[in-house]
């Protein structure tokens, strides 16, 4: 058991430090440590052992443990576990120590969890509003249990403007968005321009913040929130109902039957299917190839059509319950989906030969947007891009869920880690994406939809789940409670991570390859904002400084 | 009087901008989908445009946000008159079930003016396209008023057995006799 191993050595490194430790299974580590000591146990998971950032929750636990709760999650990847570092935070000055020095991927976690839930870390380089609207008065954090889900605070002031940080000096300013066409949904950025030449950026998103956790807290049940959860995003919906109701599985322990897991795997795969055409369809409208981007729709639309007949709808497929799942596959519809797929196999061929031979793609996005290593490694990125870039990181297999253990597939990476690289990764997982779902047509038993479960789900057990949603790894904590519902559920969707790397792709880079770079991470600002619009405020300055930047390095060396 | 307005109008084609004021981006896919060979909606001469001062038509989805209600009312205004904004999606038309949180302002006539709308979560391109057509008089309104027969409350718990039972299905009747009842 590595998860057994894991704690071994923090034990070792440790010792009193760590209060203690739950190992619920072999893929899961919780460990409970002194409040003083959680940086320096924070560094030696991500820098010597080299784990996966994956993200910070705030919980307020003060009518369960009288305290505030942070966890820390991390991956380690090779080894198949997700490791969750804890820490209790008395309610009366709710501060803990900041870890984002240490590991630069957590600086968004805990500006959100000093919004949200007010907890402060402290020693954070840069600890400006990030998820509450500009309207917001200070010091009402409305993840706190003693706010209400529909509390309209004091001191709410619509005229109340965004403090954006002062621009460089000889740069001017260039406004992008929240409105922009080539953006689907509302975020802004103030760009920093010398000439053509980007040098920074300040990032205003979080501006689809619908409160969606606080209102699964405040009134949902177990059985609702998969609902709530694929609403988050209106393109990987599916993702984040399956993870979400994988996090509740595994916290109390159950386990779905196995046609069920291979329902969810085949739509979680038609999901990445249709995802990836719209974005190679949207990449190529963006470099202004819009036969293709036509093209793509077309090859798409029977992916949409085969969702609706098995779900009922061409989206939101309303798939999954704690225990099991509502849709059957029958003979008819695997006949049809293996049209669907072979068809799909068929006329996907030509389109990526057309754009492997363009010239003109390749010009718009070779050496553009490019996230080394370093980057994908500090920032945490997920997904394409991080494959993009030669890290093979996927959760299907590295922390393998449904049915994807007993399935064979290629983890599908790059080496040039630019907007081309991510380009290729994308249309070459559609081919294995066809082939999983083959497979699962292929092996699928018959059998039970849905686990019979009879009693309460215990409270106060907490789960993780990570799902490789089309765009990266979707990761959900829940934290199970009364009343039928959770006590917390953290969502952090891939683009959570990735659009953090942003600043750092477009620095120095032209303006006119400002929107591929931002499109090439497949953005959601959806599933990233899902809980309040915040104003976020990057710049790959604020980041990361470059003397920051070579201490990391020299670190890790 | 909308109607032949419309026609006189926006006869020879519409330009559209959407707007999504912080939605799930399902509606707006759909709305992409539109444009694209299937639905095909510029042979109806209707085009997406990047800019409002371009456009005729604002297509709003998602909920009216409180980050993003300036910004909306501020797009809304820099349409050129005559104008006409379409509430596409359960959130535009009726906030969605996030209606009521913190963050969230409820459907998007809080902000802009609405004169048509589009449910559905999200609707159907074709839904979409035929809203548009009936709102510009190319077709002619169809359907029949349905009511929405829940099934019994409370909510199922997760427990397999309060569910709905495989089979069942939930139930729309038409209430077009009921519609044509007097009332008292």
């Amino acid at each position: 058991m590595v998860a057994r191993e894991r704690l071994t050595q923090l034990k070792q490194r440790f010792g009193p430090a760590i209060q203690r430790a739950d190992l619920p299974a072999e893929d899961r580590l919780f460990v409970f440590v002194d409040a003083d000591a959680v940086r320096d146990v924070c560094r030696h998971v991500f820098r010597e052992l080299d784990a996966r950032y994956v993200i910070t929750v705030g919980a307020d636990d003060r009518p369960y443990s009288g305290t505030y709760l942070v966890a820390h999650n991390f991956a380690f990847d090779r080894d198949h576990v997700l490791v969750s570092v804890l820490t209790h935070v008395p309610p009366e000055q709710p501060a803990l120590d900041s870890i984002s020095d240490v590991v630069p991927a957590a600086n968004w976690a805990e500006r959100e969890m000093r919004d949200l839930v007010g907890i402060e870390p402290v020693g954070h380089s840069y600890p400006k509003r990030l998820v509450l609207p500009d309207a917001w008065p200070e010091g009402v954090h409305p993840l706190r249990k003693d706010f209400a889900m529909n509390q309209v605070p004091e001191g709410l002031d619509d005229t109340r403007e965004f403090a954006f940080d002062e621009p460089p000096p000889g740069c001017t300013v260039v406004p992008f968005g929240p409105f922009h066409p080539t953006l689907d949904e509302p975020a802004h950025f103030r760009l920093y321009l010398e000439g053509e030449r980007v040098r920074g950026c300040e990032y205003r998103g979080f501006m689809a913040h619908r409160g969606i956790e606080k209102l699964a807290e405040s009134v949902m049940t177990y059985n609702d929130i998969p609902m709530l959860a694929e609403r988050i995003c209106g393109i990987c919906g599916c993702v984040h109902n399956v993870a979400y109701a994988q996090a509740v599985e595994s916290a109390a322990a159950l386990r779905t039957p196995p046609r069920a897991e291979y329902i969810r795997t085949i739509l979680l795969e038609i999901e990445r299917l249709h995802s990836h055409l719209l974005w190679t369809g949207l990449a190529c409208h963006i470099v202004g190839f819009d036969t293709l981007f036509m093209q793509c729709f077309r090859i798409r639309e029977p992916v949409m059509w085969i969702a609706e007949k098995i779900s009922g709808n061409r989206k939101t497929y309303a798939l999954c319950l704690i225990g099991g799942v509502r849709w059957d596959i029958t003979p008819a519809l695997k006949t049809e989906l293996l049209g669907v797929v072979d068809t799909l196999d068929r006329e996907w061929r030509p389109v990526v030969a057309a754009v492997s031979r363009d010239k003109n793609i390749q010009k718009r996005t070779r050496g553009v947007g490019v996230a080394d290593k370093t980057l994908v490694k500090n920032a945490g990125l997920v997904g394409p891009v991080a494959r993009a870039s030669g890290v093979a990181i996927d959760c299907r297999r590295d922390h393998p869920y449904a049915a994807y253990d007993r399935l064979q597939f290629d983890v599908v990476t790059a080496d040039d880690a630019d907007v081309w690289s991510r380009l290729m990764v994308r249309m070459h997982e559609v081919f294995e994406a066809t082939r999983i779902i083959r497979q699962c047509l292929d092996r699928m038993e018959p059998g039970p939809l849905q686990l019979p479960i009879h009693d309460e789900l215990p409270a106060g057990r907490m789960g993780l789940s990570s799902v490789e949603a089309p765009r990266g790894e979707s990761h959900h904590f829940v934290i199970t409670g009364e009343n039928n519902r959770p006590r917390r559920w953290r969502v952090r969707a891939p683009t959570y991570q990735n659009l953090q790397g942003i600043p750092a792709m477009i620095k120095d880079q032209q303006l006119a390859d400002m929107t591929i770079s931002l499109g090439s991470i497949d953005p959601c600002f959806s599933c990233t904002d899902r809980l309040e619009t915040v104003d976020l405020r990057t710049g790959a300055a604020r980041v990361w400084t470059e003397a920051e930047l070579k201490q990391l390095a020299r670190h890790t060396s | 009087m909308l109607k032949n307005l419309c026609r006189k109008m926006f006869g020879r084609s519409l330009w559209v901008y959407h707007a999504n004021s912080g939605g799930c981006n399902g509606c707006d896919i759909e709305v992409l989908n539109v444009l694209t060979p299937y639905y095909d909606a510029e042979r109806f001469g209707i085009r997406l445009v990047g800019s409002p001062r371009h456009a005729d038509v604002m297509l709003c989805q998602g909920p009216a946000m409180r980050p993003t209600a300036q910004a909306l009312r501020r797009a809304y205004d820099a349409m050129p008159a005559p104008k006409l904004v379409f509430a596409i999606g359960s959130c535009a038309c009726g906030g969605g079930v996030w209606h009521d949180t913190y963050n969230v302002l409820g459907p998007v006539e809080k902000i802009v003016p609405v004169d048509f709308y589009i449910p559905g979560c999200p609707p159907r391109p074709e839904a979409i396209l035929y809203g548009v057509a009936v709102a510009l008089g190319l077709a002619d309104k169809k359907t029949a008023p349905v009511t929405f027969k829940q099934a019994e409350l409370p909510i199922p718990r997760y427990h397999p057995g309060d569910l709905r039972r495989e089979g069942d299905m939930i139930v729309y009747t038409k209430v077009e006799t009921w519609m044509r009842q007097p009332r008292g």
